[in-house]
């Protein structure tokens, strides 16, 4: 146990230099663009002197870059996050990105899970069936599919030709709502950008799964299970998968990791109003003050989530030692 | 008389790997599939220029009172133009050449980045060896989407115009090889330990020896499936950088055509051809990839 914490100790130690490291580059590479009161200036043509040297004052640009890169990093760790470029404090506006980001996110890998484990085990064990080879199309398929285009593509079939689906943000902004409710309204938002959420990363579930169930199936204690007279069902649910799923694991905790990121290409096709279409917008925008803030935290989220995935995944497979 | 039929014994056994590969490969339905879509894909990357009507970044409609037009309506634009005035048929296959020039480069630059640091990471054991492991994994961890959209759009704003897809290639080849140094490292060290690396050794072969004539070749194989599997990738990547409008507005991809497409939902053929053709080239080296990978495979018994 002591050995457990350690390891986490030390994980931990190790999330720091990650994450000055990639602050550090991207505050260099934001800066790279213009400092923020060049692109305010460039913005508003009609700023006066005094607001001018207000803004230098605010964001130290007189200052050498790396000064000011401290400056970000002391007021970021004591949680102040600054203004953003386009009006408005940095802190209230993440929140409610966080929860539409989450929202999303873990309906459509709950979905994928749900769907994609079965999936995976049905086509692992009638490998080369007429069944198998139809999902294992579809997989590969949705695999090399890019989502944004899957969105635009269901936008335009379900939402402008056949007008049964909303799109478009999280909520109808004023009635008429979608199925007569606020709640089948919100429901309605998120069948779409659901839908194709699931259908990508189920693709990959699906295909991980069948491969490492495919490969653990080979091995001799399954032989041996099966020879000890232990009924298939036995063989395959608490045999096989028990030891198939690891991967699953790794990657689920990747994409938790990455989708806390918000997946910025999905929410921009969806207008989905979370952390990756906030992103997606302030990069556009050379909003520096935001952007730098998201990276920061999408950096520290990934990267706590990446520590818990080899956590975990130590805990179900005990062969996996924490060193 | 010897050295000859040396070399015809090498020559008769590296044709005969070649063939089993290539035997193994063929029964696959899937991977012939693959190459068959690769094939297409680099066709039209080759010859796409010549067959195209309009030359790319174009607006042969404008002013010509063919904009929107829709698709299979009138041949001098089976595919459609859009309000713009572009050409989607010609549009298509101009871009062809940068999406396959994107994916191909990119994966060359992130296969020598990783080849270089997995293999020299794997194979010395002291600080450099720690420090090399080191970076792999902070590369490996990193929310790297996020960065790769942040630099494409920041350093296509900054360098001249026309270096667009250059850069985006420089992006992702640089953020692209961590998974290939982590697989190469494992792979040497493997065969570090192996004993016919231990008698060459012993007989006294330098350390450069060693590692380009007996362990680069043994890794060779899953580099190949991880670079194949790596161009999809990019060329997925490249189709959301310019897709966001952060790619060169000047240069034709069809992420580019994508962005064009969101603007202008109500023509649905601006987007849905362009897309067809990225899903057809990742589709295609990603089949091509789990083939190989099945073909490669020694383990895996005819």
């Amino acid at each position: 146990m002591a050995g457990l914490w350690r390891y986490i100790l030390r994980r931990l130690l190790f999330v720091i230099p990650v994450f000055l490291a990639v602050t550090l580059l991207t505050f260099l590479i934001t800066n790279a663009a213009g400092d923020p009161v060049q692109i305010v200036k460039f913005a508003i043509r009609r700023i006066t002197p005094a607001q001018v040297a207000a803004l230098e004052a605010y964001y130290h640009t007189n200052e050498p870059i790396f000064a000011r890169y401290f400056y970000w990093l002391f007021s970021f760790l004591q949680g102040d996050l600054g203004t953003s470029l386009r009006g408005g404090l940095v802190a209230s506006k993440i929140l409610p990105w966080i929860g539409t980001t989450l929202e999303l996110q873990f309906l459509a890998l709950a979905f994928s899970l749900a769907i994609g484990i079965p999936l995976g085990v049905y086509s692992a064990l009638k490998q080369y069936s007429k069944a198998d080879v139809v999902i294992s199309s579809i997989a590969i398929f949705g695999y090399s599919m890019p989502t944004f285009w899957l969105g635009i593509q269901a936008i335009i079939v379900f939402s402008l030709y056949l007008k049964w689906l909303p799109f478009g943000g999280a909520i109808s902004p004023y009635p008429p709502y979608w199925g007569g409710s606020i709640y089948t309204d919100i429901i309605g938002h998120l069948i779409l950008p659901v839908g194709v959420l699931t259908f990508v990363s189920l693709a990959t579930f699906t295909r991980l799964l069948r491969a490492s169930i495919v490969e653990v199936l080979r091995q001799d204690f399954i032989l041996a299970a099966r020879a000890s007279g232990l009924r298939e069902r036995v063989v395959v649910y608490k045999h096989a998968l028990k030891n198939a799923i690891s991967p699953i694991v790794t990657i689920t905790g990747l994409s938790i990791g990455l989708s806390l990121a918000g997946a910025p290409i999905t929410e921009t096709v969806f207008s989905w109003p979370g952390l990756g279409y906030a992103y997606v917008q302030a990069v556009n925008a050379l909003d520096l003050p935001v952007v730098q803030d998201l990276t920061a935290i999408i950096t520290i989220v990934v990267l706590l989530v990446t520590i818990l995935t080899d956590i975990s995944y130590a805990y179900l497979d005990p062969r996996v030692r924490l060193e | 008389m010897e050295t000859s039929n040396k070399k015809l014994a090498k020559k008769r056994r590296s044709a005969s790997q070649l063939a089993v590969v290539w035997r193994r490969f063929r029964r696959n339905k899937a991977a012939i599939a693959g190459l068959v879509l690769v094939g297409f894909v680099v066709f039209m990357a080759v010859f796409g220029s010549f067959f195209a009507p309009f030359p790319p970044r174009s607006f042969p409609c404008l002013y010509k009172g063919c904009t929107s037009l829709p698709p299979f309506q009138d041949w001098s634009h089976p595919l459609g133009t859009e309000p713009s005035g572009i050409d989607v048929y010609s549009e298509i296959l101009q871009s062809a050449r940068n999406d396959l020039y994107v994916g191909l480069a990119a994966t060359l630059i992130s296969v020598a980045i990783g080849l270089g640091i997995g293999v020299a990471s794997g194979y010395s054991s002291g600080v450099s060896g720690a420090l090399l492991l080191g970076i792999t994994q902070v590369f490996l961890v990193l929310p790297v989407l996020v960065l790769i959209l942040l630099f494409s759009r920041i350093l296509v704003l900054l360098v001249a115009q026309g270096f667009g897809l250059t850069i985006i290639v420089l992006i992702l080849g640089i953020f692209g090889w961590p998974g290939i140094a982590y697989i190469t490292r494992g792979e040497t060290l493997r065969l570090k330990e192996a004993e016919f690396i231990q008698a060459t050794k012993a007989l006294g072969a330098s350390k450069s020896r060693i590692l380009f004539r007996h362990i680069m070749p043994n890794i060779l194989s899953p580099v190949i499936v991880i670079a194949t599997l790596t161009v999809a990738a990019n060329i997925l990547t490249e189709a959301a950088i310019s897709f966001l409008g952060f790619g060169d507005p000047n240069t034709s991809t069809w992420g580019q055509m994508l962005n064009d497409g969101f603007s202008w939902l109500n023509y649905w053929w601006i987007s849905f051809f362009p897309g067809i053709m990225i899903v057809f080239s990742t589709l295609g080296f990603n089949l091509l990839g789990d083939g190989l990978s099945e073909a490669l495979n020694p383990r895996l018994k005819e």
